[in-house]
């Protein structure tokens, strides 16, 4: 039997969370890496955007481009891109102040700024460079989970190192380029991770993504984490002040309106298996602002989930008698899911203990 | 009564909060009461295709909606890298400039993504748009940016870029014919080592390569430039309208804010401000505190507290924009629209709440 697929995403150095705005992308990067924390590896959430926020998350300081502890074997940064290019023209050019009126001349700010893919490989390099302990300063980790820029495609950032290994050849960002170009293409070595929501333009975006990553590297990702699902009627509305009307929902303009953004969702998630069979965690809405305590929920489902092999890959032998198959999706019945067992709740029935206790939500 | 906005409406708002949908459906409205009316949008699903009933050649041209309005509705579905090459294909001087622009790898691998790409797009369509008069209105959809602002800044520079940035007045005075950094030349040894520690930095193969895709495009940088200087002073006029999407919740107020700040201190007329997808307050039900965790499948608690959480973030919004744009909230959809009637439902909608002051209820 294979491990559990938590094992073998904890494996990698880097793992690259990415998927377009709105989603909840850094939500789960930060569960992500409090997951991975709390399974024993040391963790840098890097976070690429120039308005901070992943700081929130953890309830820490903002880290100004610093690396702050977030928890125990957890840290957190915000890359500035600039930086990484600017350690290594201090490398390469010994004399600080050589070095300095190199940084400051108006022709390495014009070269930097434009050279395409130069960033993107830049804040690859520099997570390179944190797992190999190459950065001075910073904690060993085993891996950096990065949150990865919501504008442009992923594919972009992935890309980058590609183009620049193939267009600088000599010196230390020819050398940091490979190395990059070689991480982003090894699946053993870094993992992707494609952040979406069980609505219509994320899932196409979600499946454009894997499948440019496929086309253009040579490779997909490992999971597809589905974000912010209304849990399913039966298993939320099966008693209480309406319960008498659950029969029919329609009696009950709440009911209706989240019976049918559930069914929306499980329309959404059925054609996403069809067109990517790969692994899947489902993740639901819950009752918690943006802060730790959503984080701590959503590693502990993502934990859960994770356990299995394949997540979210339905097997024969594992096909409940209620469970749709992609085939049959009948997303204009008149079917009755509040109050059903067949409806597919987000962690496809797993009991609910595994949402965080009262009182131990905050980190451990 | 429909709304009546200015000829150009400009939809802005962060990724993923409904500007595309919105955009039809108040196209859809300006065409029910009888204006000739474009919708120009990009990238857009499929979904959207079927709901206006228009197939792939909206992606080359204005194509019209069967829509049954009094005044016609034209829609026009803008992908990036398609218009590019459309572009190329027909600025590029001359066969061997459009197939060194199109085999170029900057192109090749980035035409989707290199900044300013699809600003630049809208930019020359909403020219051509604008110069032909063929529409009474139009509404801009702009492309996914995180910053609805990238949008508007676009124009000038991409100017500001092709003038005086990093790659035209940059580069090309930087290589000699021979492909030689000029400066470096002139200093001998120095320069050597400077052109060394540029190329070992930056890669100067990669800059000529950009300096030559840039170059290939030089033909057309005047024209640009007016057609930009044009389209800014028209964003900029009392002709332009700019509606401002946001997603609901407290989280998104700052943001929120931010652009409609933005927008009016860089002199843009800023019309509604729109709250998406709010969750309905449910009766009888008190806010109560969060927590995932104390009642975890308890789905009507769930719902009051999105519904509570919405709530405040429109009140919120509401008392800091006060004496400011009107806001209009539109509540979460059972359905994403998904055919006319739907959108032009949400078109009603819309123009009934900013009718009676934009309450959510």
């Amino acid at each position: 039997m294979r491990p559990p697929f938590l094992e073998s995403l904890g494996r990698r150095r880097l793992l690259v969370v990415t998927g377009k705005g709105g989603v909840g992308k850094s939500t789960v990067a930060a569960a992500l890496g409090k997951l991975l924390a709390e399974a024993g590896r040391r963790v840098l959430v890097l976070e690429v955007d120039p308005r901070e926020s992943i700081h929130q998350l953890f309830a820490t300081h903002p880290s100004g481009g610093e690396i702050l502890s977030a928890g125990p074997e957890l840290w957190l940064q915000n890359l500035q891109p600039g930086t990484v290019l600017d350690r290594l023209v201090r490398e390469r050019v010994r004399i600080a102040a050589v070095a300095q009126r190199v940084l400051d001349s108006p022709v390495y700010h014009h070269f930097t700024a434009g050279a395409p893919g130069l960033h993107e490989m830049a804040v690859l390099g520099h997570a390179l460079q944190v797992v190999e302990g190459k950065v001075p300063g910073a904690p060993a980790v085993d891996l950096v989970v990065m949150d990865a820029p919501a504008t442009g495609h992923g594919v972009a950032l992935m890309v980058a190192p590609l183009l620049v290994s193939e267009a600088i050849r000599r010196g230390p960002v020819a050398a940091l380029s490979s190395q990059v170009a070689r991480l982003v293409r090894d699946p053993d070595r870094c993992g992707v991770v494609v952040v979406t929501a069980a609505e219509e333009m994320p899932v196409t975006e979600g499946l454009e993504l894997a499948e440019r990553l496929g086309r253009e590297l040579g490779r997909g990702p490992d999971l597809m984490a589905v974000n912010g699902l209304y849990p399913a009627l039966g298993a939320v509305f099966s008693e209480g002040p309406n319960a008498a009307s659950s029969g029919e929902p329609g009696d009950d303009p709440l009911l209706e309106l989240w019976r049918r953004r559930r069914r929306l969702n499980e329309r959404e998630l059925e054609r996403l298996a069809a067109a990517w069979p790969g692994p899947r965690v489902e993740l639901p809405l819950y009752a918690l602002g943006r802060g730790p305590s959503l984080v701590a929920a959503l590693a502990i489902d993502l934990g859960a989930q994770l356990q299995e092999d394949r997540p979210g890959v339905r097997r024969p032998e594992g096909r409940r008698p209620g469970a749709r198959r992609s085939g049959d999706r009948r997303p204009d019945s008149g079917e009755s899911v509040d109050g059903q067992a067949g409806g597919r709740p987000p962690g496809r029935g797993r009991p609910a203990a595994r949402r965080p206790p009262a009182g131990n939500q905050g980190p451990s | 009564m429909s709304w009546r906005p200015s000829p150009l409406v400009v939809v802005v708002g962060s990724g993923g909060v409904g500007k595309t949908t919105l955009a039809a459906a108040l196209g859809l409205r300006s065409a029910r009461a009888g204006r000739r009316t474009l919708v120009m949008t990009f990238d857009p699903s499929r979904r959207l295709k079927d709901a206006l009933g228009v197939g792939e050649a909206a992606g080359e041209r204005e194509v019209e909606v069967a829509a049954g309005t009094p005044g016609r509705l034209d829609a026009s579905l803008l992908d990036a890298r398609r218009t590019f090459d459309r572009l190329v294909e027909r600025y590029a001087p001359d066969e061997a400039a459009r197939r060194r622009i199109l085999e170029n790898r900057y192109y090749r691998h980035l035409a989707g993504s290199l900044a300013g790409i699809l600003e630049y797009m809208a930019v020359e369509r909403l020219f051509e748009v604008e110069e032909s008069g063929r529409y009474e209105q139009v509404v801009l959809d702009t492309p996914p940016t995180r910053q609805a602002l990238d949008f508007l800044q676009a124009p000038a520079r991409i100017v500001g870029f092709l003038e005086s940035g990093a790659l035209r007045i940059a580069l090309k005075p930087w290589f000699d014919e021979r492909g030689r950094l000029r400066p470096t030349a002139r200093l001998g040894a120095l320069g050597r080592r400077v052109e060394r520690l540029l190329d070992e930095t930056v890669g100067l193969d990669l800059l000529r390569d950009m300096a030559e895709f840039f170059q290939a495009f030089a033909p057309l940088y005047e024209g640009f430039r007016r057609r930009a200087g044009k389209v800014e002073a028209l964003l900029r006029s009392a002709r332009t309208l700019f509606v401002l999407v946001a997603g609901p919740g407290e989280e998104r107020i700052p943001d929120t804010l931010f652009f409609a700040r933005r927008l009016r201190e860089a002199g843009f007329g800023l019309g509604p401000v729109v709250v998406n997808r709010v969750h309905p307050r449910p009766p009888g039900v008190g806010a109560g505190p969060e927590g995932g965790a104390a009642a975890p499948r308890d789905g009507r608690r769930l719902l009051g507290w999105l519904g509570a959480r919405d709530a405040r973030g429109l009140d919120q919004l509401g008392s800091l924009l006060a004496g400011g744009p009107p806001l209009v909230a539109l509540p979460l959809l059972p359905d994403e629209p998904a055919d006319l009637a739907a959108l032009e439902a949400l078109g009603r909608s819309f123009e009934q709440r900013l009718a009676a002051g934009g309450g959510p209820s």
